[in-house]
């Protein structure tokens, strides 16, 4: 059934943290630059972090005591953002049930700390409480950008429920305060939803557009483009797939339309596209490819994706510094699993032929809830934190590996002998340098990323 | 304190119950890799090769087994696998002929098979064993047996045979000395002295050991000459026993102790002579010394440690110190007190480490603990590339060159962020994902 494993994993297990209750797919979130929490069910909120200790450093996994949750509470999900400039702070949303035996109340707290110099301290934001009672039991709480009315961009929380709809919590600011808001008026396309939906995703596209997709429990996946302005939808597609729908993920995916042997020739033709992630708890997984163009109609399936237990979490980013996005999917079966797309030789056209390819598989002692890539350590490399029912684990990628590529990369970006790079010196460069080499020396491409991105 | 999960483990059949000193590693078969030996309370030795969960060749022994070892111990440049019963009988077996003709001979008689499976040479020594030791003990270059007695004696033995003898038969186990100890021994271990000579060390009560000496050779008896005016008592036998106790918070002085010696300090250069030792006891106390007495760290756990054992998980050459709890909680703490935990979720029957050819034809670092479910578990890629967590940036700062290429760049090698947001952009080359 299974083939060998083709590579091996290339991270090295850096620490692992063990919560004493359960967590779930909603439970872990990154706060401000260099932290984490991870909500476990039996009202625990964990901090984790790398702290610098005589010139060393260590993970720290510190309990954090938010106000205002009961003992009795079970935590559903957590989530934070900082505030859009030009607002400062972090602000911290926890979900949870407060079953006193009769009634099982549902709450959303939110925490943020208006007093200056204390926006981001943690300890502090954990005391200033903004407690709402919910009439719905919450499930995935998110947040985004919204363009408001009078041309500024803010974050707000979106919560959806077993009502089968999702609210939206947004900030007032002059009473220091969250208040629950139509979703209607910013987020027409999440309205009259078919079922609850399990996971909600919002992507930003250049142009002031953007893609919102959600999954549900029915089985249904809907995706819809709006124009931020007014707002207006563009466009919508749905589609029912047979069992509950655990991530929906948008993601940009560059491919290059011609593997060239020269590939600083051709490095312009590269498009992006968006693509659409969806992950069942008994199909495979399925990205709908460049959904821009073609909706939900070029499914692409994740092959043995469904071996191993329901897929819980997904994650979307270049682990190995290729320039190429790779897919990681975690499963209950308590495995990790990383594809890359490959595209097939014979295809000419954009995403014509090819498929996404088993990497790696990685094996943990418990099943997969969530995946995030950050950097804790403080060092400009992202590590990758994986919540599993037992605790959390940090993944760090192997740092003398690293270390050789980026003493690579920077010691091929310097100008030979004091004169400016030029194009010949470029073509010395191995490929699998070029594009970071590039990156460092040429400002200017990079802004065309960014916009890009 | 870093904690990790390791994963990939194979489960080995077990179905008996042992002694915690009747497992071990070491290469039984002279083919360069290192079989897992086990032996259980009835009299059953199990060998054990690369990942198969069923034994590779299983031996019948008398009486119940408390230690088995593997070494040179009849000095003919290969190793033999002893096991050695409660009751005092001392079992040599053979394995190297069994890796090739175990194939070939498949289809010989019972009876044969049957002859074959005997161990080639037995003996009976003083009952109540309960620890050994197959190791040069004297500085001679041969191997001797030591055995640790329930009932505070250790005994070294040699193994003698006339030099015109073709196989085992004509040869047996001589005793070269017995001593006397006032606690239970728990371990024994050799380690190099202060100048640089192999020391028998057992283990005493309390985090204390002793160091045996061995009066046969000519230091030994010099060593013990110059104890006599220092111990009035005449014909003592303590006199070659020479006991230390360690400092520190211990709260009984009666708790079981264990010991390792002879821990690797991996590059030659920092030689002193003086060899590493570990000390673990039952209420948590973990030391490393050296045999000058010099303390070089001391860690306390809330955990029961039962085993001690060394093991190099970095790859550097230096061995790390391995102690296990019964409730399967391992620590790892290497040379400078760097400790990294596992937990194995099971409670330990008995534990060992060290290297083992499990997976892809090759030793590798191995963690093993015996349940009490009938499996016998080793975690077979413990491998680290470090003891203890750090980032990118320190390790780029150990390259010779770094500081000099940030400057070239016109970064300052000593502005964190800079340096930080220059690996960010080499490495992802866009900004920071959309926080989701």
């Amino acid at each position: 059934m299974e083939r060998d494993t083709k590579a091996t994993c290339p991270f090295v297990e850096d620490s692992f943290s063990r919560f004493s209750s359960q967590s779930n797919i909603y439970g872990l979130c990154q706060a401000g630059d260099q932290e984490l929490l991870a909500a476990t069910l039996k009202g625990k909120v964990v901090c984790f972090k790398y702290q610098d200790f005589r010139q060393k450093i260590r993970p720290v996994a510190k309990e954090v005591q938010f106000t205002y949750i009961p003992v009795d509470a079970e935590i559903v999900s957590i989530d934070s953002f900082n505030k859009s400039p030009p607002n400062r702070g972090l602000v911290v949303g926890i979900t949870f049930i407060k079953d006193s035996g009769d009634k099982a109340s549902p709450f959303l707290n939110i925490y943020c700390d208006y007093e200056p110099g204390s926006e981001f301290n943690l300890e502090s934001i954990a005391q200033s409480c903004l407690n709402l009672e919910l009439q719905f039991t919450p499930f995935q709480l998110y947040h985004t950008e919204v363009q408001c009315a009078d041309g500024y961009i803010e974050t707000v929380f979106l919560l959806s429920g077993h009502d089968q709809r999702i609210h939206l919590y947004k900030e007032n600011a002059s009473l220091h305060q969250f208040e629950e808001h139509p979703v209607e008026r910013l987020f027409p396309e999440l309205q009259e939803l078919p079922s609850n939906v399990l996971w909600l995703d919002v992507l930003g596209l250049p142009g002031g557009r953007r893609f919102s997709a959600f999954g549900c429990q029915n089985g249904c996946v809907g995706l819809a483009l709006v124009e931020q302005t007014g707002p207006e939808i563009l466009q919508t597609w749905r589609l029912q797939q047979d069992s509950p729908i655990s991530t929906v993920l948008l993601f940009p995916l560059d491919i290059r339309l011609e593997p060239e042997p020269h590939p600083s020739a051709d490095r312009n033709r590269k498009s992006e596209s968006y693509n659409l992630l969806v992950t069942s708890t008994l199909e495979v997984a399925v990205v709908y490819r460049d959904v821009l163009a073609c909706g939900m109609s070029q499914p692409v399936c994740f092959h043995e994706s469904d071996q191993y237990d329901s897929v819980l979490c997904a994650l979307v980013t270049d682990l190995d510094f290729d320039g190429h996005r790779e897919i990681l999917l975690g499963t209950y079966g308590q495995e990790l699993l990383c594809y890359k797309f490959q595209q097939s030789d014979r295809g000419q056209g954009l995403w014509s032929e090819g498929h996404f390819q088993l990497l790696w598989r990685r094996s943990f002692k418990s099943p997969l809830l969530s995946i995030t890539y950050l950097d804790l350590t403080g060092d400009g490399l992202r590590e990758l934190a994986i919540l599993t029912l037992k605790g959390l684990h940090i993944l760090q990628h192997s740092l003398s590996w690293t270390a050789d590529l980026v003493f690579d990369c920077l010691t091929k970006s310097l100008p030979l002998h004091g004169e400016p790079a030029t194009q010949a010196a470029s073509a010395q460069n191995s490929e699998e340098c070029f594009d970071k080499a590039r990156d460092c020396r040429d400002p200017e491409r990079k802004e065309q990323d960014l916009i890009g991105h | 304190m870093r904690s990790l999960s390791y994963v990939q483990r194979v489960g080995l059949d077990f179905s008996g119950t042992l002694f915690p000193h009747a497992i071990c590693l070491g290469d039984a078969d002279n083919d360069s890799l290192n079989e897992l030996v086990v032996g259980d309370t009835s009299g059953k030795l199990l060998v054990y090769k690369n990942d198969d969960c069923k034994p590779w060749i299983t031996r019948s022994c008398v009486g119940m087994l408390t230690c088995v070892g593997v070494g040179d111990i009849c000095n003919k440049g290969k190793n033999f696998v002893v096991a050695v019963g409660a009751e005092g009988w001392f079992h040599l077996f053979d394995l190297t002929s069994t890796a090739t003709s175990k194939s070939e001979t498949s289809s010989q008689q019972e009876a044969l098979f049957w002859d074959d499976q005997k161990p080639c040479f037995t003996q009976h020594i003083p009952a109540n064993t309960k620890v050994i030791l197959i190791s040069d003990i004297d500085g001679d270059g041969r191997s001797e047996l030591v055995v640790g007695y329930t009932d505070r004696v250790v005994r070294a033995f040699r193994w003698e045979e006339p030099p015109d003898s073709t196989d085992l038969s004509s040869g047996q186990l001589v005793l070269l000395k017995k001593w006397l100890l006032e606690g239970q021994v728990d371990s024994l271990s050799v380690n190099p002295g202060p100048e640089g000579v192999p020391e028998l060390m057992v283990s005493q009560p309390g985090c204390g050991y002793a160091i045996l000496l061995c009066s046969w050779t000519q230091e030994g008896a010099a060593a013990s000459g110059e104890g006599t005016p220092a111990t009035p008592g005449g014909e003592s036998p303590s006199r070659d026993v020479i006991l230390h106790l360690t400092t520190g918070r211990i709260h009984n002085k009666n708790v079981s102790t264990h010991l390792i010696g002879s821990i690797s300090r991996g590059s030659k250069d920092e030689s002193s002579k003086c060899g590493l030792f570990a000390l673990c006891t039952l209420d948590g106390t973990l030391k490393l010394m050296d045999s000058s007495e010099q303390l070089l760290w001391s860690v306390q756990v809330d955990h029961q440690l039962f085993a001690l054992q060394k093991l190099d998980v970095t790859g550097d050459g230096r061995e790390e110190v391995v102690a296990c709890a019964w409730d399967g909680q391992t620590y790892i703490i290497d040379h400078n007190r760097m400790v990294v935990r596992f937990q194995f979720d099971e409670n330990v029957n008995a534990f060992c480490a060290g290297q083992y050819a499990c997976k892809d034809g090759r030793n590798s670092p191995c963690l093993i603990y015996v349940s009490f479910n009938h499996k016998i578990y080793v975690y077979w890629r413990v491998e680290l590339e470090r003891m203890e967590p750090t980032n990118l940036l320190r390790v780029l700062e150990e390259r010779p060159g770094y500081r000099d290429l940030l400057e070239r760049l016109g970064v300052d090698p000593d502005d964190t962020a800079a340096v930080r947001e220059l690996v960010r952009d080499v490495l992802y080359g866009d900004p920071p994902p959309r926080s989701t």
